[in-house]
């Protein structure tokens, strides 16, 4: 009955198997190689990410440093006049209210 | 000729599984046996992203149009480091190293350290720019290495610093959250070190879930805070000039949503910068707007007359006979004036600020019932999102003199913090609800879900009519009576109430001439948006909050309307084709 099978196949089950795995851990290998180039980019990116928050967060102390710098600005030292009078904005309707 | 080509493919086989076999051996050396090792030496390596470089959250501010501002973050520069096995100049090293960096250790340091021959790896300078760590690098000096570092890096400087907290290192190598929302959410913001270096190979043996689930990424991310930077700014600013004015002890302020517990910016001043903390005094590390407990004074009034409305043992149409001055349980209580107003009506008692009508309404309401009401504003903690909370100072409401209750009718022999007072006298502004004071909004997960906090619950205190007719006593004393009636801003209602307690003199007794000011208020009053609430301890030479916090919350009132647009809820209407108000300055 073997034989009989073995007559139907052109190659050995030894090198089917042999070949199986060789496939197996060449893809493996593949697989490996393209995981290990993800880290290196995850790296690289994630370093460039954290060079730009750096960047901005320069950006975000300069913008808090103008609004502190605007705040305590004294404006009637710097030689403004205080306005003369007040002007209230009156109410438009009931309704746009609540 | 069949079998020639059988034996060449299997020839072929056998070297490319020989191949696989080797690659598979070797990269189990290399991830897997000499793992760590490869770990470290990349960690060295001039622009390398490893796993040794400090990494945290940020932490953000939230201006009014949503935009996020950090408030705490992450700067990237170099460390400096020699190796004294190859350092050849140590003189030339030295010198090219402080051209750089003006926090390199000392010359006789730099010189102790050369001098290790059994050390290959001694930092001598951080926190080194961009661009002046290049210029270092390039220069290529033996023995001399720079090194990629990350720090903990504050945009604001000083702002908020006490809220936001700092880290340092704890009981073992790790920089950790040590105070405010850095320590309290210190599980969110943290990062476990490994994120980039997660190794496939050794994982595939170890855990393969990992590898396409991390757990991480549901607990570790950034956190939004409910603080508007430029509020805040403005807060701080206002506060340090009262404080640096009066030469006071502190200062501090809350501004609170009333409606929902969000907080937009809070401060004490003195403060510190968590850039700088060289020569910091320790004891302003905390946050006194939750850790330490004051004696408010007169700004409880409201709250005693809102207790009574709700008990129903007053209206705001009774009367009582003010005689100035009262003697109870041999102590003497008068009011801030010492005169005696006669028989005149409820709202008085916060109008004119009347120490005998605050306890009058505290007899009336019994000690009972104010016991229960004020257990329910005070008794708990406000479950704020920051560490180290204190709970209120209420032992004189467990014992049966009624000189407890009348005088903590006007804010005097019981403590609670700021936070809590805020938290109480914002039941009046919002219907007579107490909500849940906050800080965090929202937390952006790494896994890129942003996860909104819920701080909806709340606890009502008063009935909505009690709530509303307190509003209406604080809204006539800023009508009529603060600043001389100057104050009142004809298109926009706006509830207050100053206090003056005395401190107390360490000797179980109060002092007669050192105070403690707060003012409380909210806007507009019967829809506020916000409460404001400010306070000096022992400020020099002025006995009223009046003198010093009036003026300050009067402008932080306009600044508020005018920075949030916030709509006139009361006037001339358009309809009736009147022109606009117009008043002169005060």
């Amino acid at each position: 009955m073997l034989h009989k099978v073995r007559l139907h196949l052109s190659f050995s089950l030894v090198s089917l198997c042999v070949g199986a795995t060789a496939v197996l851990a060449v893809a493996y290998i593949g697989l490996i190689a393209v995981v290990m180039s993800y880290a290196t980019l995850t790296v690289e990116f994630s370093q460039s990410v954290r060079n730009n928050e750096a960047a901005v967060a320069v950006l975000e102390s300069e913008y808090l440093a103008s609004v502190a710098r605007i705040t305590h600005t004294d404006y009637v030292a710097a030689g403004y006049a205080l306005p003369a009078t007040k002007i209230f904005v009156p109410v438009k309707s009931v309704t746009a209210l609540r | 000729m069949r079998s020639q080509f059988r034996a060449r493919i299997r020839l072929i086989l056998v070297c490319v599984v020989l191949v696989a076999l080797f690659m598979f051996a070797r990269l189990y050396s290399l991830q897997v046996m000499q793992g760590d090792d490869y770990a470290q030496k990349a960690d060295r390596q001039f622009a390398s992203g490893g796993s040794g470089l400090f990494d945290r959250g940020s932490v953000y501010f939230t201006r009014k149009d949503g935009t996020l501002i950090s408030a705490a973050t992450l700067a990237t520069g170099f460390l400096v480091a020699i190796n004294p096995q190859t350092l050849l100049d140590p003189e030339a090293a030295y010198v090219a190293i402080t051209a750089i960096s003006s926090s390199t250790v000392s010359h006789d340091a730099f010189a102790a350290a050369a001098a290790k021959k059994t050390r290959v790896y001694i930092e001598v300078a951080h926190r080194i720019s961009e661009e002046r760590g290049r210029a270092l690098a390039a220069q290529k000096i033996p023995g001399v290495q720079v090194l990629r570092e990350r720090w903990r890096y504050y945009p604001g400087g000083p702002l908020a610093a006490q809220t936001v907290g700092i880290v340092s290192y704890g009981s073992g190598d790790m920089l950790v959250g040590q105070t405010g929302l850095e320590a309290m959410y210190d599980g969110t913001l943290s990062r476990s070190g490994d994120a980039l270096y997660k190794n496939f190979f050794a994982e595939l043996f170890s855990n393969v879930g990992n590898l396409f689930v991390d757990a991480r990424d549901a607990r570790e991310g950034d956190i939004v805070t409910t603080i508007e930077p430029e509020v805040q700014t403005r807060l701080s600013d206002d506060m340090m000039k009262v404080n640096l004015r009066y030469g006071s002890k502190e200062s501090g302020g809350i501004i609170m949503i009333p409606s929902t517990g969000a907080i937009i910016a809070l401060t004490n001043y003195p403060w510190y910068d968590g850039n700088d903390l060289q020569d910091i005094n320790p004891n302003i590390l905390g946050n006194p707007l939750i850790e330490h407990i004051y004696e408010f004074g007169s700004i409880m009034k409201p709250l005693t007359m809102a207790a009574a409305l709700d008990a129903g043992v007053i209206t705001p149409q009774t009367t009582y006979t003010d005689t100035g001055c009262i003697v109870v349980n041999n102590f003497k209580i008068c009011n801030w004036d010492l005169k005696a107003r006669g028989a005149i009506p409820m709202n008085q008692i916060i109008v004119q600020s009347l120490n005998i009508g605050a306890a009058w309404v505290a007899t009336q309401l019994g000690q009972e019932k104010f016991r229960e009401y004020f257990t329910a504003l005070f008794g708990q903690k406000t479950g704020i999102d920051l560490p180290n909370e204190t709970g209120a100072l209420l032992g004189n409401l467990s014992k049966p003199q009624q000189v407890g209750y009348d005088t903590a009718a006007f804010g005097q022999g019981i403590a609670m913090t700021p936070l809590q007072m805020v938290r109480a006298l914002g039941a009046l502004a919002n219907g007579g609800a107490m909500v849940q004071p906050h800080l965090v909004s929202a937390i952006r997960l790494n896994s890129g879900i942003e996860r909104k906090l819920d701080w909806s619950a709340e606890t009502p205190v008063f009935s909505a009519e009690a709530a509303r007719a307190t509003v209406e006593m604080m809204s006539k004393l800023v009508d009529t009576v603060l600043e001389g009636g100057k104050a009142k801003i004809p298109t926009m209602s706006v509830a207050g109430k100053t206090g003056t307690a005395q401190l107390t003199d360490g000797r179980g007794g109060y002092s007669t001439d050192r105070f403690f000011h707060s003012f409380v208020g909210f806007f507009p009053a019967y829809d506020p948006r916000f409460i404001i609430l400010l306070y000096t301890n022992d400020p020099e030479g002025v006995k009223y909050a009046s003198e010093t916090l009036n003026s300050t919350f009067l402008d932080l009132v306009h600044f508020l309307i005018n920075y949030y647009a916030v709509p006139p809820d009361r006037g001339l209407s358009t309809d009736s084709g009147a022109s606009p108000r117009t008043t002169t300055p005060q």
